[in-house]
């Protein structure tokens, strides 16, 4: 188990990091996810040892390693590139840690089987690095990092250098392996998609704090705030700026741009009057028919992707996104009666904080 | 891919033609002088013309070796321009991983400055240079004379800064420095952090670090370095000239400057045989780093 307690780092007197916490069980997938600049590579770095921790403590397995030099800390990484020796054989590469440890060439021979083994790398393990595929790459750098029997991985972006279909295989390649061995993985990416798919527990980081951690569905169905709900799902959470006015005791009405006019329950947390955000996904708004709409808006893009499509409306300023189920045959120019699900919506302050969750009332 | 209409195919030809046989000219007019100095090397009866010879014989050869000090020569040559190579190559190592991997304002300003000595003719300098050095070199006379006494001359012709070999061999280090931080630090710059990092999560102390993934990943670097400061030293002829007066120091270059100012007569079979020597510890230098060269100048080390 890992746990990062207030943890800080400061580039001269700019904080990068200010005061993380966040807690990963043995055996999780957790994946660090945010936008470029986040601080979420620096966190990483600083759970490896490669970057110093300004304050707060580092704790795994129950002991702090804040001061514990990154070789000693039982931790391995898989690094961007890889940074796989490019003298040295594949062999030489992932029985590098353990010949530093003057190991018995026998011994090292050994493991660096039962690694290939794992990873199905038997063939190449007289090849050079500059002789193999991105992907054979990928489980070079994972075998240097599983022959230490590390009680954490470390992955900084490894499938940013791949192309999207060996990026799909290799996601599912990576949880096989995390499965087999039942290892704890710490994981980062800027790609929700694949912090979504892999992860156990996804921490989303936004400009060097904790925006938000939990299952990946409770981020997408329970947002905390507006960058968390706006940066977990594709295409993202659509949020428009609206004015409640209290309707009674039991609803609230909204009105928002283009028109958009409706009234949710709002019976348990009374939600106050004035400025917010209504925040809605693409597959919770509906085509309807015009007397039931909450609005009407002019297409501006059709994607068509065959099993569903994604109808973009409204001005560029403030675009909406609409799920469509099938090959709809919208056309821009057209205008579509549009509803949105009341039980899907999430209201935030105009600050962006979470007023009501979908499903809340 | 498309078939040439005849006509077109018989123009390509004729233009194929013309280019080989231009280019083959220019390659013959570079090429004769070496050719020259091939051949006349093996004749017994070597002029100043190109002409085959009547007999081959190695007796120029045999007449650098042993009527000459020839040996010596190389020995010196090679031994201080080999020793300015490798200090270049260590120095350049360092700094250039230095100045590659530190952040610091005056860096550029540094490299710029450096550049400098590269730039300004050494002939322009070479006052203040001797003068520099004699004082340098009466002090450490003055240091030890009084310990080791008749047996400092001897001493002297290795670490003397004027007449002896550190001089010579700190003075063309010097010159070629500044091209192989160059060349270093913009290696290094193409040279990932990663491999470093990686190392050092693998429990690599430093000295394993450098000695088993920094030095075999800048080996293309250093080579690179080393054979543009070999090349640069080998064929510099002023330092030797103005710094070493010993007859037992003399280098090379300076034997067959010598061996050309002789007044009676002009040996050209003696001549060219010693050019020919001359030549080959570049030729072979070359070859040997030329397939790091061409590493270092497309893109650094590839993963």
């Amino acid at each position: 188990m890992i746990h990062l307690n207030n943890v800080r780092k400061f580039y001269g007197a700019l904080e990068v990091i200010k005061g993380v916490d966040v807690t990963v069980d043995d055996g999780e997938f957790a994946v660090f996810v945010g936008p470029s600049g986040c601080g979420k590579s620096t966190l990483l770095r600083m759970i490896a040892g490669l970057e110093g921790i300004d304050s707060g403590d580092l704790v795994l397995n129950g002991t702090r390693i804040n001061d514990v030099p990154p070789d000693k800390r039982g931790i391995a990484m898989v690094f961007q590139s890889y940074a796989l020796y490019p003298h040295m054989t594949v062999a030489e590469n992932i029985g590098f840690s353990l010949s530093l440890k003057k190991v018995a060439p026998a011994e090292i021979r050994r493991q660096v089987e039962e690694v290939a083994e794992i990873l199905q790398l038997r063939e190449l393990l007289d090849r050079r690095p500059g002789a193999l595929s991105g992907g054979q790459r990928q489980r070079v750098a994972i075998g240097r990092a599983i022959i230490k029997k590390p009680s954490l991985i470390l992955f900084d972006e490894p499938l940013s250098n791949l192309d999207s279909a060996l990026r799909v295989q290799m996601r599912a390649e990576l949880q096989r392996l995390h499965r087999e061995l039942s290892a704890t993985v710490v994981y980062v990416t800027h790609d929700q998609v694949e912090a979504m798919t892999m992860a156990d527990k996804i921490v989303v980081l936004n400009q060097g704090t904790v925006a938000q951690a939990g299952p990946p569905m409770d981020l997408y169905h329970r947002p905390d705030n507006e960058f968390v709900a706006t940066f977990i799902g594709s295409p993202k959470m659509n949020v428009l700026p609206v004015t409640m006015t209290r309707e009674g005791s039991e609803s609230i009405h909204l009105a928002g741009p283009l028109g958009m006019a409706l009234t949710l329950a709002d019976a348990n947390a009374p939600l106050p009057d004035g400025a917010a955000k209504l925040g809605v996904r693409p597959e919770h708004l509906r085509v309807v028919a015009e007397e039931a709409a909450h609005f009407i808006a002019e297409v501006a893009i059709v994607e068509r992707l065959g099993v569903e499509t994604y109808l973009t409306v409204g001005s560029i300023d403030q675009p909406i996104v609409v799920r469509v189920e099938g090959d709809v045959t919208f056309r821009p120019g057209d205008r579509v009666p549009l509803a949105a699900d009341p039980t899907a919506c999430h209201i935030f302050s105009a600050d962006g904080r979470i007023l009501r969750s979908a499903n809340a009332a | 891919m498309s078939v040439a209409p005849p006509g077109e195919s018989a123009n390509r030809l004729r233009g194929d033609l013309m280019a080989y046989a231009t280019l083959s000219l220019i390659s013959i007019f570079c090429a004769v002088p070496f050719f020259w100095l091939l051949i006349a090397s093996f004749d017994g009866n070597a002029q100043l013309f190109l002409r085959w010879p009547e007999t081959w014989t190695f007796a120029n050869y045999l007449r650098v070796f042993a009527k000459e000090d020839g040996a010596k020569w190389l020995f010196n040559s090679l031994f201080v321009v080999g020793s300015a190579t490798l200090l270049v190559m260590v120095l350049s190592g360092l700094g250039g991983y230095a100045l590659s991997r530190t952040r610091a304002w005056w860096k550029l300003p540094f490299l710029y400055a450096i550049l400098l000595i590269r730039v300004l003719p050494s002939t322009a300098l070479i006052v203040p240079l001797y003068k520099f050095l004699l004082t340098l070199n009466n002090a450490e006379s003055a240091l030890l004379r009084p310990i080791f006494g008749s047996a400092t001359r001897d001493i002297m012709r290795w670490t003397g800064f004027i007449d002896g070999y550190l001089g010579l061999i700190l003075v063309l280090a010097t010159m070629q420095l500044p091209l192989s931080l160059w060349i270093m630090k913009t290696f290094f710059d193409g040279l990932p952090r990663d491999y470093e990092e990686a190392a050092l999560m693998d429990g690599a102390t430093m000295i394993q670090r450098i000695r088993r993934v920094l030095v075999p990943l800048a080996l293309p670097g250093l080579a690179a370095s080393g054979l543009f400061a070999f090349m640069s030293a080998w064929g510099d002829f002023l330092l030797p000239l103005i710094l070493l007066s010993s007859p037992e120091l003399q280098t090379l270059p300076l034997g067959l400057f010598r061996a050309f100012l002789r007044i009676n007569e002009i040996d050209y079979g003696l001549l060219t045989a010693l050019a020919f020597i001359y030549l080959v510890p570049a030729v072979v230098a070359f070859g040997f780093a030329r397939r790091f060269l061409v590493q270092t100048f497309s893109g650094g080390v590839k993963g």
